[in-house]
C-alpha cells in the first residue's frame, strides 16, 4: 500500500539558513563624556522623535545638514508617529539604558525622567558654549526647566494653544469674532449667543471641559496656581467645581457637542469636529491650523478659519507655552556630538528653514524672523508664527509639570468630566474623585 | 482509515438525491453575496477612499467620487526615506523566515506532544499552555533587555529567530490537536516498514497534517505581516522599517495626518496576505484530499 | 535536514534485528528522540521565554517604574488591587461581559460559515478568501477610522437607520453600546477561527459520510453524528484559544477607544487598563501583578476544560 508522496518542503524549511543582515546598531566610540558637552564632534549619535511622515521628512533634512557640516558624524534617526508609542518606546528603552542620545521631550514629561535622575543638565553646556541660548526668550527656555531649576531641554519648537474660529460659520451666525482682550465670561456668551443661529446639526464648540489644556488657560487667566511646590495640585476644588459647572451650562444649553459625539472625537488636530467644520469654534494646538485649514477646504463648501489668543482674565492672558525640545540621557556616550546635535537643530538658520516650524513656533527668535520674512511660507504658516510672535510678547508664565503629570493628570481629568458630561456622576463627586486620582500620583 | 480507492465520488456530503440544483445554487449564492457584502462593505469603501484626494477621505459614506485620483499610490508609495519598495521587501524577508521558522519548530514539537512518550510530559505541556496565558505586556521589558544584551536591537533577529524557537505555543498546540486525530495504524503500519520517528514524521505525520500546517504558515504570514509594536521596537533605522511601521507613520496626532495615502498603502499591503491566502488555501486545505490519502 | 540523516541510518541496521527486540528498543529509543524533536523549543523556552516570564513575575511583588529598579514591596500590589481600584473591577466586569457576550457569538458563526464553505459549490476558494478579508486587516490603524465611519454619530449605520426615520445617536461614543460594537467588530474578523474549524473539516476522512449516505443518514444527522465529533479536538482548541484570547483582548478596545478605554470606561478591557498602568502610568509592578492573577485565572480555568476534555473529545488517536 503506498499511501503517501514524500513532501520535501518541510525538510527544505528545516534546512533552510538563515540568512540575515546582522548590522547592530550601538555607539562607536568618540568623543569623551564630559558634563560640559564640549569635545570631539565625531562617531555616531541617535536621535529619536516622535512625529508623521510629514515631519521625519523635515527632521531627516536637518539631520542631512548636520551631518554634512560635520564630517565622520553618523546620525541614526528613530521616528515614532504615535505619541503615546514614542514614549512607551523611550521608558522600554530607558528600562534598559539604552536611550538615544538626544530625545525629544516636553515639559509635560520631562520630569517623570529627571525625578529618576536619566538626564544631562543642560546648563554646564551652555556655560561652556556648547549650547547656545542667546537667541531664545527667556520665558520661553524657562519650559525647558526641571523641577530642581535646572534645564533638561532646549525648547527649539514652541507649541501654544490657540481659540479656533470657523470665521464663515461665526459671520454667518452673526457674532464675527470675540473681540480683543474677551475673558471667560464673555466667550461663553459668545457661543450661546452664536449657537441660536448656527445651522442645524453645527455646535458651537466641543463639549471642552476635559480637556486639561483649556483648564491651564482658565488658571492662568484667573491667577490661580496649577500645581503647589510639592507638585501637587495648586488649585482648589472650589476652583475646578467653578470650571466644570460653567461647561456644564453651556453643554446642558445645546451649545456644546453631546458628550457621545465628543468621545468618539478622533484625536489628530486634522481630523477633529472643528476641521470637518461640525463645530464653529475650539481650542486647537497653534500649529495645527494648517492641518485643520487643509481638512476644511476638503469639504467643498468654502469655509474658512483662524486663531486667536485663549480667553484673558485678572491675571492678564491665559496663554501658556508647550515647548518641544532636545534632551540629553545621562547615558549618552557621545555628550559632545548630542549638543552640537541639539544646538544646531535649534539655533541654525538653515536648519530652521528646513524644519519649517513643523512642530510648533522656532524659539530662536532670529529663525522665527527668517521664516516669517520667508515668502515660501504659506499664509495659514505665518499666522501661527505671528500669532506666537503676539503671545510671548505678552511674557506668558512658564510652566513646570510635576513628575506623573502626563501619565495622571490628563487621562484622569478626561475621565472625571466624562463621567459627568454622560450624567454618571456629579460634578461636585468628580472634582473629588479627580482630586484624590491626581494628588495620589502626581509629584512623587 | 483507509485509503480512498475511487477519485470519482464526491469527497463532501456525496450523494444528496439532488433536485433544483439549479435554483438551489442560486439561492445560495444569493445569500452568500448579501452576507459578502455587508462583511466587505467597509474595506470596500476603505477602496473607494483610497482614490480620494487626502482631504476628502472622509466625506461621505458612498463609494463614488467625482474627484478620483491614483495620487495617493504614487506619493504614497514614495513616502518615507526608504519607499515602499524597501518597507515590503523587508516586510517580506522577515515573514518568509518566520514563516520557515514556525513549520520548522512547532511540528517538531508538536509531533513530540502528540506521539512519543517522554518524562514530564504533561508538564511541559502544561508549561506550553501556560506560555499563552501571559499577557505579552508585562514581558516586554525583560524582553527588550535580553535582546539589547544580545546586541539584537536593529537587527532582524528578535523578530525571526524566537519563530525557530517554537515561541509560538499557539501552533504548538494547533498542530497536536490535528496530529492527536490522526489514527496511530498509520504510524505502526509505517514501523512496521522499517520507518524511524523521523520516517514517520516526515512521510506520514506531515503529509496527513497539511491542512495544519497550511494553517500555521497562514497565520503566521498575517500575524508577521501586520506586527507593530515588534518592529517598532527592535528595528530604529527606517530603510529597516516593514509595512505596519510604514503606515503608522502616515498618521500624526500631533501634526499632518496623510489618510489618503494610509488607505491606498494600506489597500496595497493586503494584497500579499491575500495573495498568499489564494495560493496556500489551493495547496492546502485543497490538496489534502487529493494528495494525502491515495 | 542534517537531524534526519543522522538517525536515520541506525533505524535502517534496527529494520534487520528481531521484531521484538525491536519494540523494546524503540521504546527506549522514543525518549532521546522525543527531545530530539523537542530541542527547538526547551531552547527557545528556556532562552527566551521562561526568563522573561519569570521576571515579570518577580516585578509582580514590586514597585517598578520603569526608569529606575523595582524596589520589592511583598504583596501590595495585590492587596491594592483587591482593595481600593476600582477602575481595576471595572476592567473585570467589561471583561467577563465581552466573553460571555463574544466567544459563543465567535465561535457558533465561525463554524457555520466553515461548515458552508466545505461544501461543493461553484467559486468556493474565490469566497473563501473573501469571508477571510475582513481578519486581514489585523489591529491595521487604518480600522480606527472605518470602524468610526460605520459606528459614528454620522455613520453608516445610523444613516440607515435614518432612513427609515430611526435617530440614533453615536454607538462607539455612547458608554452602553461601545462595547457592543467592539464584539460586532470581533465578529467581522472571524476568519481566523473559521479557517480553523475549514481545516479540521477537510480532515475527516470522506468515506465516514459516503458509509452514513449509504445507510440513510440525513444532512442533519450525518453533521450531528460525523462532523460535530470527528471536530472536537479542533472545536476544543478553538473554544480555548477563543477564550484565552477574548480574555486578553488588548488592540480593538486600544485601536477604536484611543487608548482610553472609553467613554466612561464602558471598553476598558482588562488587559487594557494593565497597559495603561504599566506604560502610561508606568507602574509596571502592578500590571504584572494583573497580568499574574489573570494568568491564574486562566490557568484554572484551562486546567478544567482539560479535565472536561476526556469526556467530550474525541481523538482519533484512541
Amino acid at each position: 500500500m503506498k499511501w503517501i508522496r514524500r513532501s520535501s518542503g518541510i525538510a527544505a524549511a528545516a534546512g533552510l539558513a538563515l540568512t540575515l543582515a546582522a548590522c547592530s546598531g550601538g555607539a562607536e566610540g568618540a568623543g569623551g563624556d564630559s558634563q560640559d558637552g564640549t569635545g570631539d564632534v565625531s562617531g555616531q549619535i541617535a536621535v529619536a522623535w516622535w512625529g508623521g511622515e510629514a515631519r521625519s521628512a523635515k527632521t531627516n533634512a536637518v539631520i542631512d545638514l548636520f551631518t554634512a557640516q560635520n564630517d565622520g558624524v553618523k546620525v541614526d534617526g528613530q521616528a515614532t508617529a504615535d505619541f503615546s508609542k514614542y514614549f512607551d518606546k523611550l521608558n522600554v528603552q530607558a528600562a534598559s539604558q539604552s536611550l538615544p542620545c538626544a530625545v525629544q521631550l516636553q515639559g509635560r514629561q520631562v520630569n517623570d525622567y529627571t525625578k529618576n535622575d536619566l538626564l544631562m543638565p543642560l546648563d554646564p553646556m551652555i556655560e561652556s558654549g556648547a549650547i547656545d541660548v542667546s537667541d531664545i526668550p527667556k520665558s520661553v527656555l524657562d519650559n525647558g526647566r526641571g523641577t530642581d531649576g535646572k534645564l533638561y531641554f532646549l525648547p527649539y519648537g514652541a507649541a501654544y494653544d490657540a481659540v479656533g474660529i470657523n470665521t464663515t460659520l461665526a459671520d454667518e451666525a452673526g457674532v464675527g469674532l470675540p473681540e480683543e482682550g474677551y475673558d471667560w465670561d464673555d466667550y461663553m456668551s459668545y457661543l450661546t449667543e452664536a449657537q441660536e443661529s448656527l445651522p442645524e446639526g453645527v455646535r458651537a464648540i466641543d463639549s471642552n471641559g476635559g480637556r486639561p489644556n483649556f483648564f491651564i488657560g482658565w488658571t492662568l487667566a484667573n491667577g490661580k496656581s496649577l500645581f503647589n511646590d510639592e507638585g501637587k495640585l495648586g488649585f482648589t476644588e472650589q476652583d475646578l467645581t467653578e470650571y466644570w459647572n460653567m461647561w456644564e451650562t453651556v453643554r446642558k444649553a445645546g451649545v456644546t457637542m453631546p458628550a457621545a459625539r465628543t468621545a468618539e472625537e478622533p484625536t489628530g488636530p486634522d481630523q477633529g469636529f472643528f476641521a470637518t467644520g461640525e463645530v464653529m469654534s475650539d481650542t486647537i494646538p497653534g500649529n495645527a491650523l494648517t492641518p485643520a485649514t487643509e481638512t476644511l477646504e476638503g469639504q467643498g463648501e468654502g469655509q474658512e478659519m483662524t486663531t486667536i489668543p485663549f480667553p484673558s482674565g485678572p491675571a492678564g492672558s491665559g496663554n501658556a507655552l508647550y515647548p518641544s525640545g532636545f534632551a540629553i540621557p545621562v547615558s549618552c556616550d557621545n555628550v559632545p556630538t548630542a549638543a552640537a546635535f541639539i544646538d544646531f537643530f535649534t539655533n541654525d538658520l538653515e536648519a530652521g528653514k528646513a524644519f519649517a516650524a513643523d512642530n510648533g513656533a522656532p524659539t530662536n527668535t532670529k529663525v522665527l524672523e527668517a521664516l516669517i520674512a520667508d515668502d515660501s511660507l504659506t499664509p495659514t504658516k505665518k499666522h501661527e508664527l505671528e500669532l506666537y510672535k503676539q503671545i510671548v510678547e505678552s511674557d506668558p508664565q512658564a510652566i513646570v509639570f510635576p513628575p506623573g503629570y502626563q501619565a495622571t493628570f490628563e487621562s484622569s481629568f478626561k475621565r472625571a468630566y466624562e463621567d459627568v458630561s454622560f450624567g454618571k456622576s456629579t460634578v461636585e463627586d468628580a472634582v473629588k474623585q479627580f482630586f484624590s486620582e491626581a494628588n495620589s500620583s502626581l509629584g512623587t | 482509515m483507509t485509503s480512498v480507492k475511487t477519485h470519482t465520488i464526491p469527497r463532501i456530503y456525496p450523494g444528496t438525491p439532488v433536485k433544483n440544483t439549479f435554483v438551489r445554487a442560486i439561492i445560495r449564492h444569493a445569500l452568500l453575496i448579501c452576507v459578502l457584502f455587508v462583511l466587505l462593505y467597509p474595506l470596500l469603501w476603505l477602496l473607494g477612499a483610497s482614490f480620494r484626494p487626502n482631504n476628502e477621505v472622509f466625506n461621505g459614506l458612498g463609494l463614488f467620487s467625482e474627484n478620483y485620483t491614483i495620487q495617493n499610490y504614487i506619493d504614497g508609495w514614495g513616502a518615507g526615506s526608504a519607499s515602499f519598495t524597501r518597507y515590503f521587501g523587508n516586510s517580506l524577508l522577515v515573514t518568509v523566515v518566520s514563516i520557515l521558522g514556525n513549520l520548522f519548530s512547532c511540528s517538531l514539537t508538536a509531533y513530540a506532544f502528540a506521539r512519543l512518550n517522554f518524562p514530564f510530559k504533561n508538564a511541559l505541556f502544561a508549561i506550553l499552555i501556560g506560555t499563552m496565558l501571559l499577557p505579552m505586556h508585562v514581558t516586554l521589558v525583560p524582553q527588550y533587555i535580553l535582546f539589547n544584551k544580545l546586541g539584537w536591537i536593529n537587527t532582524y533577529f528578535p523578530l525571526t529567530i524566537p519563530h525557530w524557537l517554537g515561541v509560538d505555543a499557539f501552533f504548538i498546540f494547533l498542530m497536536v490537536q490535528f496530529i492527536r486525530n490522526l489514527p496511530r495504524e498509520l504510524d505502526e503500519s509505517a514501523r512496521l516498514d522499517g520507518c524511524g520517528h523521523f520516517g514517520i514524521f516526515l512521510r506520514i505525520v506531515m503529509p496527513l497534517s497539511l491542512p495544519a500546517i497550511g494553517t500555521t504558515a497562514m497565520f503566521t504570514f498575517i500575524w508577521t505581516w501586520n506586527d507593530f509594536l515588534g518592529p517598532l521596537l527592535y528595528l530604529n533605522r527606517s530603510d529597516m522599517q516593514t509595512v505596519p511601521l510604514a503606515l503608522n507613520a502616515f498618521l500624526d496626532s500631533t501634526g499632518q495626518s496623510s489618510y489618503g495615502e494610509l488607505f491606498a498603502m494600506s489597500v496595497l499591503s493586503l494584497a500579499p496576505i491575500v495573495g498568499f491566502f489564494i495560493v496556500s488555501q489551493r495547496l492546502l486545505i485543497e490538496g489534502i484530499a487529493t494528495t494525502g490519502m491515495k | 535536514m542534517s537531524v534526519h540523516t543522522q538517525t536515520s541510518s541506525p533505524e535502517t541496521i534496527q529494520s534487520v534485528l528481531g521484531s521484538k527486540a525491536r519494540k523494546r528498543d524503540w521504546r527506549k529509543r522514543e525518549v532521546a528522540v522525543a527531545f530530539v524533536f523537542l530541542a527547538p523549543w526547551l531552547i527557545g523556552l528556556i532562552g527566551l521565554t521562561l526568563g522573561p516570564m519569570l521576571y515579570s513575575l518577580y516585578l509582580s511583588f514590586t514597585d517598578y517604574n520603569l526608569l529606575s529598579s523595582p524596589k520589592w514591596v511583598g504583596l501590595q500590589n495585590f492587596v491594592t488591587m483587591f482593595t481600593s481600584d476600582e477602575r481595576f473591577w471595572v476592567s473585570t466586569r467589561v471583561t467577563i461581559v465581552y466573553v460571555i457576550f463574544g466567544v459563543p457569538l465567535i465561535l457558533i458563526v465561525s463554524l457555520m460559515i466553515a461548515a458552508l464553505l466545505n461544501s461543493k459549490i461553484a467559486f468556493l476558494s474565490g469566497y473563501r478568501a473573501l469571508f477571510y478579508l475582513p481578519s486581514l486587516m489585523g489591529a491595521s490603524v487604518a480600522i480606527a477610522a472605518l470602524w468610526r465611519q460605520i459606528f459614528g454619530g454620522n455613520g453608516l449605520i445610523n444613516q440607515i437607520l435614518s432612513y427609515f426615520g430611526i435617530e440614533a445617536g453615536s454607538w462607539v461614543g455612547n458608554p452602553d453600546t461601545a462595547l457592543g460594537t467592539l464584539v460586532v467588530l470581533a465578529l467581522w474578523a472571524f476568519g481566523s477561527t473559521m479557517i480553523i474549524f475549514l481545516a479540521g473539516l477537510r480532515q475527516i476522512p470522506a468515506e465516514l459520510y459516503e458509509a452514513a449516505a449509504v445507510d440513510g443518514a440525513g444532512r442533519v444527522r450525518r453533521f450531528l453524528n460525523i462532523t460535530l465529533p470527528m471536530l472536537t479536538p479542533i472545536i476544543f482548541f478553538n473554544a480555548l484559544m477563543v477564550t484565552i484570547n477574548a480574555f486578553q483582548a488588548f488592540t480593538p478596545a486600544y485601536v477604536i477607544s484611543g487608548g482610553t478605554g472609553g467613554p466612561v470606561n464602558s471598553t476598558l478591557f482588562y488587559t487594557l487598563y494593565l497597559y495603561q498602568q504599566g506604560f502610561a502610568q508606568l507602574n509596571m509592578g502592578y500590571a504584572s501583578a494583573m497580568a499574574w492573577l489573570l494568568v491564574a485565572v486562566l490557568a484554572i480555568f484551562s486546567g478544567l476544560f482539560f479535565w472536561s476534555s476526556r469526556y467530550w473529545v474525541y481523538y482519533g488517536d484512541k
